[in-house]
């Protein structure tokens, strides 16, 4: 956890210290959208289940957009991420499966630091929920674990802006940290059943923070002109720990996402017409 | 300005990478840990430690200088299943691949005091009035009793299906429910049936579940109602039929319908088994399954060792042999020539 601690220093730290440049205003602001397909590992584990880690591989859709908003006069961008994550995991002795279904979204608002013409900082707080679900394949009464988290998190990104020969290429690295927010997580010894058929639904939402729920998204990811489509490619590690009421959870994914961006503008405005020019929030031309 | 920024932000991903790091508790396959892991999670899950009067510890002490790592599967099941034994519970089991532990003493030291054969030759007769797997039931005494033997509570009967057979015994004066040898199932099931015989929401029991990894640490009971059911209810008499092989949520029907005004238990002791299991692991993949949640009776009683009749029958050899069934006639008794005061 203190690790936990050192990033959300970080990220609060980076935001306070570097301040902004004058910003285009007059020009139309695109929306940066990209969908990746994503194939890696996945650890699951949660004591309700089983004690064990159950190891396997997972797929997932990552839907992402971005654009720059009015807010702080075009200084913030939004940031909206769904994601959808399915895995199938086998214990120790590979004689027994769980099967994950994961649903993400998260709505965030990042304050723009340019600090080149090639590097910008982005710094802020999200909004994020995420709902799913472990299936084990051998519990009788207790097959399944769910999920279901709000939480507030900070996030930063980090994108550059460099040229290999004549190719253009754009990196980016992005960081979510849920640091408060609430959870579905049913007291040691509450069974499923106790708490929907019976309906004894008394302390299974539980506030959480860093001292009992450490979770961390990290998301690299290169965009690539090719012709006339931007392939992005990235990895993205996904790290979830949960220790409460004597119950130890976690889901752990490593993809690797490949997919394609669009970015376009709305067409409603007058010079919107006259120009192709448009304000990115992910490319050079929106520093 | 750029060059602390970038060192700052590698130093950054190493942390990361840091963080993505775990101790991991994995455990190894050996005959070893494959008795610790067991004995540690009915240690610290299974509810009944305290009830039965079982020192975990001397067990652990007991069956642990057999365990070496020279033992093969089949001495290590036979060893850990003698170990669950000890507890005494129907509802635990160790289950391998190729095997079930089982411990069946909570029927086996008992009279069976059911013969399905008489039931079917002197009772059906071949005359089902309506019948599936889950459920058979036909009249006796020229239609004024309705009677319902229902073995297993595994696989459900449909609402509709309840209310076509309750609709079609609308003539008669009472309904013989009975569940000898229904070693239990899904409480659902069991409790869609139950809801038929109450008119208002009932209180017919309670639940506890541990708070905690010691032996006694257990949550306040929590009441359990039984609901009505939307469709047809029936509130006249109803004779319950039980035996000691009348297990689980068949324990958990009888123990609810005995609240009601209406319902009188015939037979024998059921046999038990009030825990709600849930399953776990050993590191070599065998499964476990062991009860973690009490469920008490409605004066927040234990019926993990069964629930006695409110009239006590046995079967009577004799009777049998004219085709009679002593539990089946006295609950036609029950109905049709109800004592004084009843």
């Amino acid at each position: 956890m203190r690790k936990a601690w050192f990033l959300l220093l970080f990220i609060c730290g980076v935001a306070c210290r570097l301040m902004p440049q004058t910003l285009q205003e007059e020009l139309p602001r695109a929306l940066n959208e990209g969908t990746l397909l994503g194939f890696g590992t996945s650890n699951v584990k949660d004591t309700y289940l089983s004690p064990f880690n159950y190891k396997g591989w997972g797929i997932r859709i990552l839907n992402e957009r971005m654009k720059i908003v009015r807010l702080g006069k075009s200084r913030f961008s939004r940031q909206q991420l769904i994601n959808v994550d399915i895995s199938s995991t086998k214990n120790p002795s590979e004689r027994i499966n769980d099967f994950g279904g994961f649903v993400d979204y998260s709505l965030g608002y990042h304050y723009r630091i340019p600090l080149s013409s090639q590097f910008m900082l982005m710094s802020g707080l999200s909004g994020h929920f995420l709902g799913g679900f472990i299936y084990n394949t051998q519990n009788g009464n207790n097959p399944l674990s769910a999920k279901i988290d709000v939480d507030l998190n900070l996030s930063a990104i980090a994108i550059y802006h460099t040229r290999i020969k004549e190719l253009p290429l754009t990196f980016r690295y992005q960081i979510e940290l849920p640091v408060a927010g609430v959870f579905f997580a049913p007291p040691y010894g509450k069974t499923y059943y106790e708490i929907f058929n019976v309906g004894h639904t008394s302390d299974v939402i539980s506030f959480n923070s860093l001292h009992n729920k450490f979770a961390m998204k990290n998301y690299f990811t290169v965009d690539i002109p090719i012709k006339k489509v931007t392939i992005r490619a990235g990895y993205l590690n996904s790290l979830y720990y949960t220790d409460i009421n004597l119950i130890e959870s976690h889901l752990i994914s490593n993809s690797f996402m490949i997919g394609w961006v669009k970015e376009f503008i709305s067409l409603g405005g007058k010079r919107s017409r006259q120009s192709h020019k448009s304000r990115s929030a992910f490319y050079s031309n929106g520093f | 300005m750029r060059q602390p920024i970038l060192y700052t932000c590698a130093s950054f991903l190493c942390l990361l990478f840091l963080a993505g790091c775990e101790m991991q508790n994995e455990f190894t396959d050996s005959p070893r840990q494959n008795f610790e892991v067991l004995w540690k999670t009915l240690d610290e899950h299974y509810c009944f430690f305290e009830y039965k009067e079982v020192d975990w510890e001397a067990v652990y002490r007991e069956y642990s200088q057999y365990v070496d790592e020279s033992l093969n599967s089949y001495e290590l099941y036979n060893i850990l299943s003698d170990m669950l034994n000890e507890l005494k519970d129907g509802h635990i089991n160790l289950i391998t691949p190729e095997r079930v532990s089982r411990y069946d003493n909570w029927f086996l030291d008992y009279s069976l005091n059911f013969n399905e054969v008489l039931i079917a030759d002197h009772y059906f007769q071949g005359n089902y009035n309506w019948g599936s797997t889950q459920m058979q039931s036909t009249f006796l005494r020229e239609g004024q009793i309705g009677y319902i033997y229902y073995p297993t509570f595994t696989e459900g009967v449909l609402e509709s299906e309840l209310d076509q057979l309750l609709l079609s015994f609308a003539d008669c004066e009472g309904l013989i429910i009975d569940v000898r040898n229904n070693a239990g199932g899904s409480l659902t099931h069991s409790d869609r049936l139950a809801s038929r015989f109450v008119k208002e929401k009932t209180l017919t029991a309670y639940i506890q579940h541990k708070t905690g990894k010691g032996h006694t640490d257990f949550s306040n009971p929590y009441p359990i109602y039984l609901h009505p059911s939307e469709g047809v209810l029936w509130l006249r008499p109803v004779m319950v039929l039980t035996n000691r092989r009348a297990y689980s949520a068949t324990n958990n029907f009888v123990s609810k319908l005995k609240v009601l005004p209406q319902v009188t238990t015939i037979g024998d002791w059921t046999g038990g088994g009030s825990g709600f299991p849930i399953t776990s692991e050993l590191p070599n993949g065998w499964s476990v399954r062991f009860p973690t949640s009490p469920i008490l009776d409605i004066n927040k009683q234990h019926t993990e060792f069964g629930i006695a009749p409110d009239i006590e029958v046995a079967l009577d050899p004799a009777w049998e042999e004219e085709g009679r069934d002593a539990l089946i006639e006295k609950a036609i008794e029950m109905i049709l020539y109800p004592p004084p005061g009843f």
